[in-house]
């Protein structure tokens, strides 16, 4: 392979894009060759250079709100605007177009750009703040209860006797009866169930007495005849028996 | 305080009980005070109005219903109300001016990433905050209060100061602008994150 040739197949060569056979002769050219083989080394040297070295970026975000705003002004939005939704912005109102015509705006106005960062900044200020409360000034409180009670001394004004011993009752009552008022419920229940079943007529211990005794001989009763059923039962079952062995 | 607690000291104060309402005064007064010197920006004024507030808030006990809402609710609404009205009535009277001119004052604040702000910083921050607050006119300042530094939602401050939901986030949209110009004049607010 010629010099010519060389030069003029190089971008080929550093493309990929050479027949094998030819790929081997420039190959071998380039090992002959020095000024050939300086040459192929300075081209790979300028172009890994080009490659890194890129053009400096351009904010994303502030290169297409340019575009947008010399190519569409309408979609653009004014300082004044951009105050008045600022808020809606910050609380995430803003419905999307108007979101986008916000942002753009912030990206591209030196006036407003730094504005977002102030108002959260001053509001987290405002935050701050809340945390940072006052004592009460000395005296305040004796001034206020002087100014409703009349005297700075709290204690010594009462409510009168009744209402306290109503409050005192109520304070009793309360742990007692609320909580527990369940167990109540179920011991009048089952008090009522015992004593209705065995109580006099006449109510007296000695009636409830007499009426023990009276359901005490009935139950004995009760159970005596059972009894006595069944001892004739079994006889009357014995007989039968017989009988079937008799036959 | 729990709702029943509140109702139960209500209710002993409606009896005449003087050490219920001493528990009253002293639970709420430190917040309220608060509030007030927020609207007055002076310790006086906001001393007066404390005890305005509660000299009604006592004279209105027997209003006081728990089931429309726990006392600490009623009574800050009652407070707000108030310490408003005053404020109200304060700006169309003439005064004179009580802040000195802020602007001339360069205030350092270090906005160094992760460095802790100490106490005297908090407290440092918290006088240019209320001396910013002061700055703005009394309809911004009002929004601004009871939204950044009150917390109220939007609703509540409708509701507080009886004008339309739009003019209430305008205000407080505007008031928050002006208040971060204000102190990034103070240079309170760091120019930049750099």
């Amino acid at each position: 392979m010629l010099c010519a040739e060389f030069e003029d197949r190089l971008t080929d060569y550093l493309d990929g894009a050479l027949e094998p056979d030819t790929n081997r002769a420039f190959a071998e050219h380039a090992m002959r060759c020095p000024v050939c083989h300086d040459l192929l080394s300075e081209v790979k040297k300028t172009l890994s250079a080009c490659r890194a070295s890129q053009a400096p970026a351009p904010l994303a975000a502030e290169l297409e709100a340019r575009i947008i705003m010399s190519t569409m002004p309408s979609a653009g939005m004014s300082c004044e605007e951009f105050e008045e939704y600022l808020t809606d912005y910050l609380d995430g109102f803003l419905p999307a177009p108007l979101f986008h015509r916000w942002e753009r705006h912030a990206a591209i106005c030196e006036r407003c750009t730094e504005l977002p960062g102030q108002v959260v900044r001053s509001i987290g200020a405002c935050y701050t703040y809340i945390s940072e409360e006052m004592p009460v000034p000395a005296g305040l409180h004796e001034r206020i209860l002087q100014a409703t009670l009349g005297t700075t001394d709290a204690e010594e004004v009462r409510a009168p006797l009744a209402a306290r011993i109503g409050a005192w009752m109520r304070s009793l009552l309360d742990p007692i009866v609320s909580p527990q008022f369940a167990t109540v419920a179920t011991m009048l229940l089952v008090a009522v169930l015992v004593l209705t079943s065995t109580v006099s007529a006449d109510g007296s211990v000695g009636g409830m007495y007499r009426a023990s005794i009276r359901l005490a001989e009935k139950t004995y009763v009760n159970g005596a005849s059972s009894m006595k059923g069944l001892i004739n039962q079994s006889e009357k079952q014995a007989d039968d028996k017989e009988g079937i062995v008799r036959e | 305080m729990a709702v029943g607690d509140g109702a139960e000291l209500v209710r002993r104060c409606r009896a005449g009980d003087g050490a219920a309402w001493e528990e009253i005064v002293s639970s709420y007064s430190r917040r309220i005070y608060n509030l007030a010197y927020r609207f007055t920006s002076r310790a006086d004024a906001a001393e007066d109005l404390t005890q305005e507030v509660f000299i009604r808030v006592y004279r209105s006990l027997e209003q006081y219903d728990s089931k429309q809402g726990d006392l600490q609710n009623w009574l800050m609404r009652l407070a707000r109300n108030l310490i408003i009205d005053d404020y109200r009535r304060r700006q169309r009277t003439p005064h004179d001016s009580q802040a000195d001119d802020l602007e001339d004052h360069t205030y350092h604040l270090r906005s160094g990433a992760g460095s802790v702000q100490n106490d005297m910083e908090r407290r440092e921050l918290g006088v240019q905050v209320q001396a910013g607050i002061d700055k703005l006119s009394p309809d911004l300042r009002t929004c601004v209060i009871l939204r950044d530094i009150e917390e109220l939602s939007y609703q509540e401050i409708v509701d507080l100061l009886g004008i339309p939901e739009g003019t209430v986030k305008s205000r407080i949209n505007r008031g928050r602008i002006e208040l971060a110009k204000i102190l990034r004049r103070m240079r309170v607010v760091a120019m930049t994150n750099t």
